[in-house]
């Protein structure tokens, strides 16, 4: 019997061997190019004192020392609590909310509208964006103070207030991520079978319990995806803080990211940037696994 | 088939070669907008001020064997094109650069030595404070185009209001002027600044510190840049008198001098570049409202600048013809004036260095703002050419910032960035 | 009775969220609109202002004299658009690979996609320009287009939506004698019709704002210049006060083909694709 099966994966394994690496060929000739070529670079580099002004061949050998360097560096040790809290609150709250409404809007009256109105920070400038949260942001006659004033409340420093100022940055970046979020849960929604919630109707069950045994498990692959690129993306962060935090103690706001393109781009230390981005990837991948492993662990077949 | 396309390729190739032979081509860096290097047009699409691109048609026309392409790139992404393009040897010939990133420049040997003429022609007829911009390691590395400094600006009805008919010479009369020109909301937030200091960059904070420094007899670095003196008496002293203005009521961190042309700041130390924002916010109320003096100082007149400078790479193929232009563009008399110091004067609104030109643009440079900050072109200090200087800015603008925020006291905030400053300056400096 | 009136309470509620949502989501896309026809002035003022006073519809002929915004839209028209194509052919390839066909190295090549993903752009700028350089690409769209041709982030999404489709429907299709291929172009592409759709609008969107690298490749190629490029030489060096109007208006040319392009691809959400013809397979 196991032997039988055995050799009928053994069978299915070898019937598609060809055409797997077929389908792969073209992404996997652009990453050796354009992916382990600058990565395998960038490796060498952050072995190295460069400038980037003196060519590579030139530039001392500092073998590991910028990584024992980072891992000491109170600055950087700061930049990446900064960026664990960030992700966590940003990826958690946007996918959270971005799932309701995406749930309460497929099927609304209007949806296209809806839809379409949430999805309106994607596409707006940055700088109109930015402009918006200053706004709502300011402490004298900013919309948000206003409001902390009619209840009495003491006024608060959103984007100045070192113990305030990441979390603002946060409620920003998830209300801009609702969008796209909510886009990808649609076109999941759009996949689950209808007859499952007839099924449902038929047996009584009403919209919350739809929700939870219906919707949630059959969007689990989506949902998977939803919050493995979202920590992907949100451990490196850059432009938001980058933006708005720029007159916030830096030590509360910055971000990993922002902290390799400082060390590169203005301190032009490129080798300690890019032993910086190669910690990052490290974090970044073990973080991942965690993840996949921790949905796997809930029963969720997405990652196998 | 392929036969004839290689001959094609070939022909190809030898046609571009030969016009590469013929014309000298010089591709120019520069970080300006697109009004400065397009010029200003009026509706009909008439050029009414020069910009840099009509300067380098001219010189095409008398140099019929050269080709300038300009390359603008906005400043905050300047460097950082430069950096990438380089690295895989696609270079400009001529660059202008901020004085502050020369220091790393020059110690790679980037920039191409100035010739001799050029140099003396810096040295007897440009401001001191532009020279030392140039000037590093003790040779000039190119011709300074553009100088800047700090100046008080003072909105005079506010000032008036509140009985005020001068504005304050001493940084002691600064303070104690600018609680009576704040006004609060009920809540205790500002509505109205009585001042407001320049933030959101490193330059932004740092600068208006350092013309305090000097003007508190004090310094950054020693001269051989061995050792930061940021916890000297005078260091510290500079700092403290920034945090009265914390401690009195008359500014807080989330202070914006973008609000002064709003009419909600008194007082703020201002760059000469911001000018035409100040005329646009206040239209025809602009003469009677804006004000501008010598930055208040503690023991001296003092401000602190810095400056541009144009240099030519040294990998470049054509640098003869780099230099001809550059000494055409910014040393050769045109009529009793510079055709750089035209550009600065007339189209981006900033100071030119050569004397000659500030003698000549008196109708441009003279009028209520920017004729303080050619006055205080004397009292200029210009910010140390030290190695790694953007990272040590923005080190020091960080701890500054803590100290604002009452994070730090003035002491431990520069105790603390000298230390890590140290650990920088010996890594360039034995 | 009870019932029907929690149904109306619910859906009372459902709307007042949606509605109360949808106010926070549109404003600065309001604002910019309204700002893009407001004087210098009327942006500096003091407390924000929701209208202009005088609509200044100047503003938008003024930017068409200033810069050459037309040239900037072939160009991004043409990079986001080449983007998009080989972003969805390569990542619905892959995708379909990783999630129903079995071969050796699978697994870790699907992690190899996603490491992809985990390190910061900034250390792929002097690399990457180096073999466009290399490539004598350096004055031509290949550039702009290439060094984007995959995504990670697209296979990885296109993986989990081919996924889904039930396994007996691709074995049926085999028993057929249906090749590989043939499964991939008329079973799979239009069933992950809803994730096709959404892939090509979140790229076309990245392209269409991406910013640094087509600065840094259109410095020295200036009649490649892609709009956001374009719109930032409106920018002075530190204060923007005197172009704010014109750059806020020039926002609204980049915005503007972005919204007709969603509402398009929104069809794709309204049909979308309903399984439950095979759930019974």
């Amino acid at each position: 019997m196991a032997c039988k099966l055995f050799s009928s994966k053994r069978k299915s394994l070898e019937r598609n061997t060809g055409a797997g690496y077929l389908f792969l060929a073209p992404a996997l000739l652009f990453y050796s190019l354009f992916f382990i070529y600058p990565v395998i670079f960038s490796f060498i580099v952050s072995t190295k004192r460069w400038n980037m002004l003196v060519p590579l061949s030139r530039a001392r050998n500092v073998g590991f020392s910028e990584y024992s360097y980072l891992l000491k560096d109170e600055m950087f040790l700061g930049v990446l609590t900064n960026t664990l809290i960030y992700a966590l609150l940003t990826v958690s709250l946007t996918i959270t909310i971005a799932l309701i409404l995406a749930v309460l809007i497929n099927g609304a009256k209007l949806s296209v509208l809806w839809r379409f109105i949430y999805f309106a920070p994607v596409v707006t400038p940055q700088v109109a964006i930015g402009t918006i949260w200053g706004y709502l942001y300011r402490p004298n006659n900013g919309l948000l103070n206003s409001i902390l004033r009619l209840f009495g409340m003491k006024p608060v420093y959103w984007l100045t207030d070192p113990n305030v100022a990441l979390f603002s940055i946060i409620a920003t970046a998830v209300w801009a991520g609702i969008g796209g979020s909510m886009l990808i849960i649609t076109a999941g929604l759009k996949n689950i079978p209808q007859d499952y919630y007839d099924a449902a109707k038929i047996d009584g069950a009403g919209p919350f319990r739809q929700f939870f045994y219906i919707t949630v498990p059959l969007l689990s692959p989506t949902l998977l995806f939803l919050t493995a690129t979202g920590f992907i993306g949100a451990w490196q962060v850059f432009d938001l803080p980058f933006t708005m935090g720029r007159n916030a103690p830096a030590r509360s706001v910055m971000t990993v990211s922002w902290y390799v393109y400082e060390t590169a781009f203005q301190s032009l230390r490129m080798g300690r940037a890019s032993a910086g981005a190669f910690l990052l990837f490290c974090i970044i991948f073990v973080f991942t696994l965690l993840i996949l492993w921790i949905f796997k662990r809930g029963g969720i077949k997405g990652y196998e | 088939m392929r036969k004839s396309l290689v001959l094609l390729l070939v022909a190809v190739l030898s046609l571009v070669g030969i016009s590469g032979l013929a014309k000298t081509k010089l591709i120019f860096a520069v970080h300006w907008s697109d009004y400065q290097v397009e010029g200003v047009k009026d509706e009909k699409e008439n050029i009414t001020v020069k910009g840099l691109r009509q300067y380098v048609e001219e010189y095409q026309k008398s140099n019929p064997d050269v080709e300038i392409e300009i390359q603008s790139v906005p400043f905050d992404d300047y460097l950082k094109r430069i950096l990438i393009s380089h690295t895989s040897g696609v270079i400009a010939d001529v660059y202008v650069l901020y004085s502050l990133w020369g220091v790393q420049l020059v110690d790679s040997g980037i920039l191409d030595q100035v010739p001799k003429d050029i140099v003396d022609k810096i040295k007897s007829n440009f401001v001191r404070a532009a020279v030392d911009g140039a000037t590093i390691d003790k040779a000039i590395w190119g011709v300074p185009v553009e100088v800047d400094n700090y100046a008080l600006i003072y909105n005079k009805k506010l000032l008036q209001e509140a009985g005020f008919n001068q504005p304050p010479k001493t940084w002691d009369e600064l303070v104690a002027m600018a609680p009576k020109l704040t006004k609060k909301n009920p809540d205790g937030t500002i509505a109205q600044y009585g001042f407001a200091f320049l933030s959101g960059w490193d330059s932004a904070v740092v600068h208006p510190y350092l013309a305090l420094l000097h003007s508190n007899g004090g310094k950054m670095f020693t001269d051989d840049f061995t050792e930061c003196l940021l916890t000297s008496k005078e260091a510290v002293e500079a700092l403290e008198a920034e945090l009265k203005l914390f401690k009195n009521g008359a500014t807080d961190p989330a202070a914006s001098v973008w609000n002064f042309p709003a009419g909600k700041v008194a007082m703020m130390i201002m760059a000469p570049w911001y000018e035409t924002s100040l005329k646009l916010g206040f239209k025809d109320q602009y003469e009677e409202t804006v004000g501008v003096a010598p930055i208040p100082y503690l023991k001296k007149p003092a401000t602190a600048g810095y400056t541009w400078f144009i240099a030519v790479d040294a990998a470049s193929k054509n640098k003869k013809a780099a230099w001809d232009f550059i000494r055409w563009m910014t040393l050769q008399d045109a009529g009793g004036f510079t055709r750089m110091g035209e550009l600065m004067a007339k189209n981006i609104g900033a100071i030119p260095p050569n004397k000659t030109d500030i003698n000549y643009f008196k109708g441009e440079l003279d009028d209520l703002y920017t004729s303080v900050f050619v006055k205080e072109l004397e009292n200029t200090y210009q910010e140390p050419n030290v190695a790694q200087g953007q990272e040590i800015k923005t080190i020091l603008m960080r701890e500054i910032i803590e100290a604002w925020n009452g994070r730090k006291t003035a002491e431990k905030a520069l105790s603390d960035a000298k230390v890590q400053i140290d650990k920088i300056l010996a890594e360039f400096y034995k | 009775m009870n019932k029907k009136v929690t149904k109306i309470f619910l859906e009372i509620l459902r709307y007042t969220i949606i509605v109360f949502g949808a106010f926070w989501m549109i404003l600065p896309f309001f604002w910019l609109f309204s700002a893009s026809l407001m004087t210098p002035q009327e942006l500096l003022s003091d407390t924000p202002r929701w209208l202009p006073e005088r609509p200044q519809w100047g503003n938008y002929l003024q930017v068409l004299k200033r810069v050459p915004i037309f040239t900037y839209y072939k160009n991004s028209v043409i990079v986001a658009t080449s983007v998009t194509v080989l972003v969805i052919l390569t990542s619905s390839m892959a995708g379909f690979a990783f999630a129903k066909l079995r071969f050796r190295g699978r697994r870790i090549l699907f992690s190899f996609v996603l490491s992809t993903m985990m390190f910061p752009v900034f250390i792929f700028l002097i690399p990457v320009y180096y073999l466009m350089k290399l490539f004598g690409w350096l004055n031509s769209y290949l550039s702009l287009i290439v060094p984007f041709a995959v995504s990670g982030y697209g296979i990885f999404l296109l993986r989990q939506f081919v996924m889904t489709i039930p396994d007996e429907l691709l074995d049926s299709a085999r028993l057929d004698g249906a090749k590989e291929f043939r499964i991939y172009s008329t079973i799979i592409l239009p069933l992950i019709k809803p994730a096709l759709a959404t892939l090509a609008i979140l790229t076309f969107i990245g392209q269409w704002n991406s910013f640094l690298w087509p600065l840094i490749v259109t410095s020295n190629a200036q009649k490649l210049i892609t709009l956001p490029v374009g719109i930032s030489r409106l920018s002075l060096a530190f204060s923007t006060t005197e172009t704010q109007h014109l750059i806020l208006t020039a926002l609204v040319y980049q915005v503007v083909p972005m919204v007709i392009l969603f509402l398009y691809l929104q069809r794709y959400y309204v049909k979308g694709f309903v399984l439950s013809g095979f759930s019974n397979l």
